[in-house]
C-alpha cells in the first residue's frame, strides 16, 4: 500500500531548498543557481516497511526572507515542513525562532524539521560558535552538495508522518 | 630602260610570291583584329566553347564539388544549429500556418456545404440544438467530426493537492505531480483574482483541455482531447455531479483503490 504526504520546503532565497530536493529525488547536484519562481513539485516514493510505501509529494516554494510572505494557499494541507537555512549566511537564520513560532502557531500539528544546509562549507568551530542559536532548534546539518544526511532527513520525516 | 626600272623588274620577278604571302597574312591579321575587338564576333566564336565547358562543369558538379559542398554544409549546420533554426523557424512557421489555413478553409467549405445543402430532420434538430445551446451549427458539425474524449480523470484534495483517485485510458503523466501542479496553478490564479467564490474552471494545454469541477473538499480534473464546447462542458458537468452524488464520493475520499475503480466503471464508456 502507498500513502501520499505533502512535504513543503520553506526558507530564504538561495539556502539550497531546490538542491536538497534534487539530491533526494534525483541524487544530483549542480553549482548553478536558478531561482525558483512560484512552486515546483517533485515526488519520490520510499519504502517504510514490508508492505508499506510512502509517496512524498515535495513542494519546493520560492524563497522568502519572511515566512509570512509565503502564499498561504501553498501551505494548505501540508503534512510536513522542512525549514531550510544556509549555515554560511547568518541573515538566513537570524529570525529562525520567529519563523518557527509562526509555523507552530498556524500549523501546530504538522511536524517541522529544521535544517542547516551547506555544512560542507563550515567547520566544527563555526558550529560551536553558533551553538546558542542552533542547539535544541536544528534537527540536521546537511549538505546537498555531498549528500550528507539528506537521505536521513527525509527518511526521519517520513517515519514521523507514518507514526502520526 | 634605266637602272631603276631594271631593278624593279627584277624585284617583281623575285618577290611576287613573298608579296602575296604578306598580303594574305595582313588579311588574316585584320580578320583576327576584327574578331577580338568586336564583341559580337568574338562571342560567336567563343560562346560555343564556353557553353560546352560550362555544360560539362555543371554535369560534373555532383561528382567533383558535391562531396565538398555537402561536408561544408553539414559542418556549417552542425556548428550553427541555433542560427539555422532561427532562420528556418519563420519560414517553416509560415508554411505550416498556410497549410493549416488551407486545411481549415477546406473543412469550413465542407461544413458550409453540409449546412447549406442538407435539408433533413437531422439539420432541423441540429439547428434547434444550436439555438438552444448558443453554439453555432458549424461547431456542432465540427464536434461530430472530432468528438471530445476523456483521456484522464483525477480526483484531487483541495489545499494539499494530494491525489485521491485517478482513471486514465493512456497513462499521460505522473498523476501525483499533475495533481500537485494543478493545485498550485489553481491556488495561484485564485489568489491573484481575489474576488470571493470564484475558482479556476478550465485550462487549455496544447491539444488538451483540462476541465475542473470544484466540490467542497476536493475537485475533479478531467483531461479532454477533441472539441471541448459549451454542450460538452454541460454534459460533462452533469455526469460529474451525477457521479459524485451516486457514489457519495465524499465518503470514499480516503479509499483510493475503491474510488479509482468507481471512476473507471463510470467513465470507461465516455460517450458523453
Amino acid at each position: 500500500m502507498t500513502i501520499s504526504k505533502k512535504i513543503v520546503l520553506i526558507g530564504h532565497f538561495g539556502v539550497g531548498k531546490t538542491s536538497l530536493i534534487r539530491r533526494f529525488v534525483e541524487n544530483t547536484f549542480t553549482e548553478d543557481y536558478k531561482v525558483t519562481i512560484g512552486v515546483h513539485i517533485s515526488k519520490r516514493t520510499i519504502n517504510i516497511s514490508e508492505n508499506e510505501d510512502i509517496s512524498l509529494i515535495i513542494w519546493d516554494l520560492e524563497g522568502q526572507d519572511d515566512i509570512k510572505k509565503t502564499r498561504p494557499s501553498y501551505l494548505l494541507g501540508t503534512n510536513g515542513f522542512i525549514y531550510v537555512f544556509d549555515l554560511t549566511r547568518p541573515v538566513t537564520f537570524e529570525h529562525l525562532n520567529d519563523e518557527l513560532a509562526f509555523l507552530k502557531e498556524n500549523f501546530s500539528t504538522v511536524p517541522v524539521k529544521v535544517v542547516g544546509n551547506k555544512v560542507d562549507l563550515v567547520n566544527k568551530i563555526y558550529l560551536k560558535e553558533h551553538s546558542e542559536q542552533f542547539d535544541n532548534v536544528v534537527d540536521y546539518f546537511v549538505s546537498a552538495k555531498t549528500g550528507s544526511r539528506v537521505e536521513k532527513l527525509f527518511a526521519k520525516l517520513a517515519q514521523d508522518l507514518i507514526q502520526k | 630602260m634605266n637602272q631603276d626600272e631594271k631593278l624593279n623588274i627584277i624585284k617583281d620577278i623575285l618577290l611576287t610570291d613573298e608579296r602575296e604571302f604578306v598580303s594574305s597574312i595582313e588579311k588574316k591579321i585584320q580578320i583576327l583584329e576584327n574578331t577580338i575587338n568586336k564583341q559580337k564576333e568574338l562571342s560567336e566564336k567563343v560562346n560555343p566553347i564556353i557553353d560546352s565547358k560550362l555544360n560539362n562543369f555543371v554535369k560534373d558538379i555532383p561528382e567533383t564539388l558535391g562531396p565538398t559542398i555537402t561536408s561544408t554544409l553539414k559542418a556549417e549546420i552542425k556548428n550553427s544549429q541555433d542560427a539555422v533554426v532561427e532562420a528556418l523557424f519563420p519560414i517553416m512557421g509560415k508554411m505550416i500556418k498556410r497549410y493549416v489555413q488551407h486545411e481549415m478553409k477546406m473543412l469550413s467549405e465542407k461544413i458550409n456545404n453540409q449546412v447549406n445543402k442538407t435539408f433533413s430532420f437531422k439539420r432541423f434538430f441540429r439547428r434547434a440544438k444550436s439555438k438552444a445551446a448558443g453554439v453555432s451549427e458549424s461547431d456542432l458539425i465540427l464536434q461530430d467530426h472530432n468528438n471530445a474524449k476523456i483521456e484522464q480523470i483525477i480526483v484531487i484534495e483541495k489545499g494539499s493537492g494530494l491525489l485521491l483517485a485517478e482513471y486514465s485510458k493512456n497513462k499521460m503523466a505522473d498523476e501525483d505531480m499533475v495533481a500537485g501542479m494543478l493545485t498550485a496553478i489553481k491556488s495561484f490564479v485564485e489568489d491573484a483574482f481575489i474576488k470571493e467564490d470564484q475558482s479556476l474552471q478550465y485550462i487549455e494545454y496544447d491539444l488538451y483541455h483540462i476541465h475542473i469541477q470544484n466540490f467542497s473538499s476536493f475537485y475533479i480534473a478531467v483531461v479532454i482531447s477533441g472539441v471541448y464546447n459549451v454542450i460538452f462542458k454541460d454534459d460533462l458537468e452533469d455526469e460529474l455531479l451525477e457521479f459524485a452524488d451516486k457514489h457519495k464520493i465524499a465518503k470514499l475520499l480516503q479509499n483510493k483503490p475503491l474510488l479509482s475503480k468507481k471512476l473507471e466503471e463510470f467513465f470507461k464508456n465516455d460517450d458523453i
